[in-house]
């Protein structure tokens, strides 16, 4: 069937036929991250709110327009919160024209206070006593972070703890 | 430092890499010995290079060296250095890394095993080897790269995934499994240098089975670890549930098998030449395709990683490879026509391309292959289906177990029995009464089996069916080694214990088959009962309070404790189980809590048996002691018969591997056997 040299059609053919169509199913399920759960806050503006932090000052999302806003859902009990709370006190020095905000999660004031004078702290730690902001977040647990920018709209929602490798590319697309 | 010294190493295998790339084609092309040495050394110096730099990699994760990417990914403070040390493979970069590592011991043995003696193939095969080589030393030097230095380095890490510290399978399963997947790249390097050489004989056949049977035997013992660790760890009771990435591995271990079998057509009769090529190749395509399902985050799956650049990177290279091997088996194939026809120089120059039928041994092989080619397609259509709908309706769609289900277990049953049709024809012809009066012995036993299973009130129609099929195979396989040793009883008058011994000393790599065979039968009986009559409930009770009749057993909650550890605290909830007022034990489930995690992790007790094995496992229980607990209580008869069949099957590929004295060492016992009686005693 072929002579010394010549291509052997049928089996280029056949490779050809099954390759093709494979590479290009496996191609169209890039974009399509099955393991991403979908946020339907991302891309809206981020919610209003007006809470007083551990020393009584009031913050509100209407006076935080016009600058990056990284407001971690945290608490005391929780573990991955502590292994977080370090990279978010580094981050918080290092990128001063990022605020960074706690916002307390089922949590008491006192025990928090105590929490930070141990560990340390670089920003403020929101009071939100009946949980109104969570729920307007759509906080299922903590930690949970969300990355707002300058316009005001959530670009990320972070249900897990955040690492240097996770945290520094969304900052960036924040400060943009 | 580490940093900079380990990218030093991934870039300086990137360099071994490429010389021995060029240098093997030019080796090979011009028959040159100097652009031979410098192959065999740069492939040496591949090897040496990425094994150093996964040491590396273990060291900055025993000294917790956070300056490092990959460290800050998986290390911590509180992880012990024998969990430290599986660190390497938990996370998508490292895991890069390490295949690169277990590639380059690959590269090494090899180098080893070809040494001189093959010297029309060797360099093509480094050639091929090498460029597989390339890919990997660029994807660990460039985006999966695990030793970029952290600009903010923290004073501690999470730690690796909690579900890989929960259990010490979790530090033997993952090797294991990748020693199976990357060794494929080898009998595909070798297929690829009988194509590039254009020559295919006997010398090709020796190392290239040998070295399918090392990485088949690691994927075989990997996937059965695999099923271990989900049974063990992820609280269902179950070994496989069809996942896109536990089907991954099953994939190349389908065509594998086929090609370990086809081989020997091709090594006795000179038949199915392209066809074992293209198992050769494929399975090592599947391997890739594996790695791109875990790998590329484009598979919902438990244990595949998220979207990466690595997933677009590997595709490249999958597309690479899949037409690379089209156009080579293309162009190349009808070049081995000449060479082929003294590949069964092995037994003499038996070859026979003509005629055969249905009652040979080869045949049988030919629809044993057949079975094997359509499951293989069957499970990846299943597997590759959710992609398929959604690029062609945009809309998602899972397949699951039943689909599966429904087809593995024809398709299985149909292998079991072929796998005791083969042994029971000969090579070449064989009279249809003859081979009646064969197999009639293995139909009583399979009827025996079958009868054992419907007395046992494991009476469902395909239960007994399939214990049938276990039957007859078991008996087709044992003669096959006991007819020989009668023969020699009764043509030499030696007692049959020397017979015996005489018979595995010169049919070792035969018998290796039929012991490989006896640990299907293991998996295959475990399955059937465990599958076919798991019996489960799940029960809320207060501390004192009892199950009084769970598949016969008596089981009381205890109580709950909290054990603190340094890297998690568990919650052990104590179970008492009687049987017949007679005391069985005191069995501790345990939810685990990690720092990192916010959900709980959930760790099962098993209770195991030859005959049964009872299973706790926690849904729900707080940190209180002794608060009400939710268990999950599971009874599955034989389930420990499936763990032993991997390493029976060990046993018969090592046995098989052993090398066996040349036939002139053995006094010419070829010779000495009964006229008409083929090796393995069929006439």
């Amino acid at each position: 069937m072929t002579r010394r040299g010549a291509v052997n059609v049928r089996y280029l053919l056949a490779g050809l036929v099954v390759v093709l169509p494979l590479l290009y199913f496996l191609a169209t399920g890039f974009g399509n991250d099955p393991h991403a759960v979908p946020d339907v806050r991302t891309g809206t503006p981020a919610p209003r709110f007006d809470l007083v932090d551990l020393d009584g000052k009031h913050w509100s999302m209407e006076e935080l327009k016009g600058k990056p806003v990284v407001l971690n859902f945290w608490s005391t009990w929780c573990g991955p919160c502590k292994y977080e709370h370090p990279l978010l006190l580094q981050a918080a020095k290092a990128y001063p024209d990022v605020v960074f905000l706690g916002v307390i999660y089922s949590d008491e004031p006192e025990a928090v206070r105590r929490y930070l004078a141990q560990k340390g702290q670089a920003y403020p730690h929101l009071v939100d006593p009946t949980g109104a902001i969570a729920i307007d977040f759509g906080v299922t647990g903590v930690p949970e972070s969300f990355f707002i920018d300058k316009q005001g709209t959530i670009v990320h929602k972070e249900a897990q703890a955040l690492y240097p490798q996770t945290l520094q590319p969304l900052l960036a697309r924040i400060r943009q | 430092m580490i940093s900079m010294l380990g990218r030093g190493l991934v870039l300086g295998s990137l360099f071994f890499a490429t010389t021995g790339f060029f240098g093997g084609a030019v080796a090979a092309m011009r028959k040159d010995r100097r652009a031979w040495l410098v192959t065999r050394n740069a492939a040496y110096a591949f090897s040496a290079s990425m094994i150093s730099a996964n040491l590396l990699m273990i060291y900055a994760l025993l000294v917790k060296d956070f300056s490092v990417e990959y460290v800050t990914e998986v290390g911590s403070l509180a992880t012990p250095w024998w969990i430290a040390i599986p660190s390497l493979w938990s996370s998508l970069n490292g895991s890069i890394l390490f295949w690169g590592g277990i590639l380059g011991g690959y590269v090494a043995l090899t180098v080893w095993t070809l040494g001189e003696k093959h010297k029309e193939y060797a360099p093509w095969a480094l050639h091929v080897l090498m460029g597989i080589s390339i890919f990997f030393a660029l994807l660990v030097g460039g985006i999966a790269n695990p030793f970029a230095p952290v600009a903010m380095v923290p004073p501690d890490g999470p730690g690796p995934n909690p579900l890989l510290q929960n259990h010490w399978l979790m530090i033997v399963h993952p090797p294991t499994l990748y020693l199976g997947y990357v060794g494929m790249s080898v009998p595909f390097s070798l297929v690829c240098a009988a194509l590039l050489a254009g020559r295919l004989d006997a010398g090709w056949m020796v190392p290239v089975r040998r070295l399918m049977l090392v990485p088949w035997t690691f994927l075989t013992f990997g996937i059965m670890l695999g099923g271990w660790w989900s049974y063990e760890v992820l609280g269902w009771g179950g070994a496989w549930a069809w996942d896109p990435v536990e089907n991954a591995s099953f994939h190349p271990w389908l065509t594998g098998t086929a090609f370990l079998h086809s081989a020997m057509v091709l090594q006795r009769r000179g038949r199915m030449r392209d066809w074992t090529l293209v198992l050769g190749m494929t399975t090592f395509l599947l391997t890739l395709l594996g790695t791109f399902m875990t790998r590329s985050g484009v598979f919902n799956s438990v244990h595949s990683f998220t979207q990466s650049a690595i997933g677009p990177v590997f595709l490249v290279f999958i597309g690479i490879s899949l037409v690379y091997s089209v156009v080579l088996l293309a162009m190349r194939s009808h070049l081995l026509d000449e060479t082929a026809r003294s590949v069964d120089g092995e037994l003499g120059g038996r070859s026979d391309r003509t005629g055969g039928g249905l009652l040979t041994r080869e045949f049988s092989i030919l629809v044993q292959n057949l079975l094997f080619a359509v499951f293989t397609f069957t499970v990846l259509l299943g597997t590759l289906y959710p992609l398929i709908t959604e690029a062609m309706q945009e809309r998602k769609v899972s397949v699951g177990g039943p689909y599966f289900d429904k087809w593995a277990l024809p398709l299985g049953l149909g292998i079991v029995f072929m796998m005791g049709v083969g042994p029971a024809l000969p090579w070449g012809r064989t009279e249809p009464g003859a081979f009646s009066r064969r197999i009639a012995p293995a139909a009583v036993v399979g009827a025996l089996f079958a009868g054992w299973s419907y007395a046992l009130g494991f009476d469902k129609p395909y239960t007994v069916l399939t214990l049938f099929t276990i039957g007859f195979a078991l008996w087709c396989n044992l003669y096959e080694f006991i007819e020989p040793v009668m023969q020699r009883v009764g043509a030499r008058k030696e007692s049959p214990v020397s017979a015996a011994l005489k018979v595995f000393e010169r049919s070792r790599r035969r018998i290796g088959g039929q012991v490989a065979h006896y640990g299907v039968l293991f998996a295959v009986f475990s399955l059937a009962l465990s599958k076919g009559y798991r019996l489960e409930r799940d029960y809320t009770l207060n501390i004192g309070q009892s199950v009084e009749d769970f598949a016969g057993f008596t089981v009381t909650y205890a109580g709950s404790e909290l054990v603190t550890e340094p890297m998690r605290q568990s919650v052990v909830a104590n179970f008492d189980v009687t049987k017949g007022g007679k005391a069985v034990g005191r069995f501790g489930p345990k939810m685990r809590y990690y720092p990192t995690q916010r959900e709980p992790i959930v760790t099962p007790e098993v209770y195991s048996t030859p005959t049964y094995d009872l299973y706790f496992s926690l849904i729900e229980v707080s940190k209180e002691a002794n608060a009400t607990v939710v268990v999950r209580l599971i009874h599955e008869p034989y389930q420990m018969w499936l763990w032993w069949s991997a390493p029976i099957i060990a046993l018969g590929s090592a046995l098989a591997l052993w090398p066996q004295r040349s036939r002139q060492k053995q006094g010419g016992a070829q010779a000495q056997v009964p006229a008409g009686v083929q090796p393995g005693g069929a006439k």
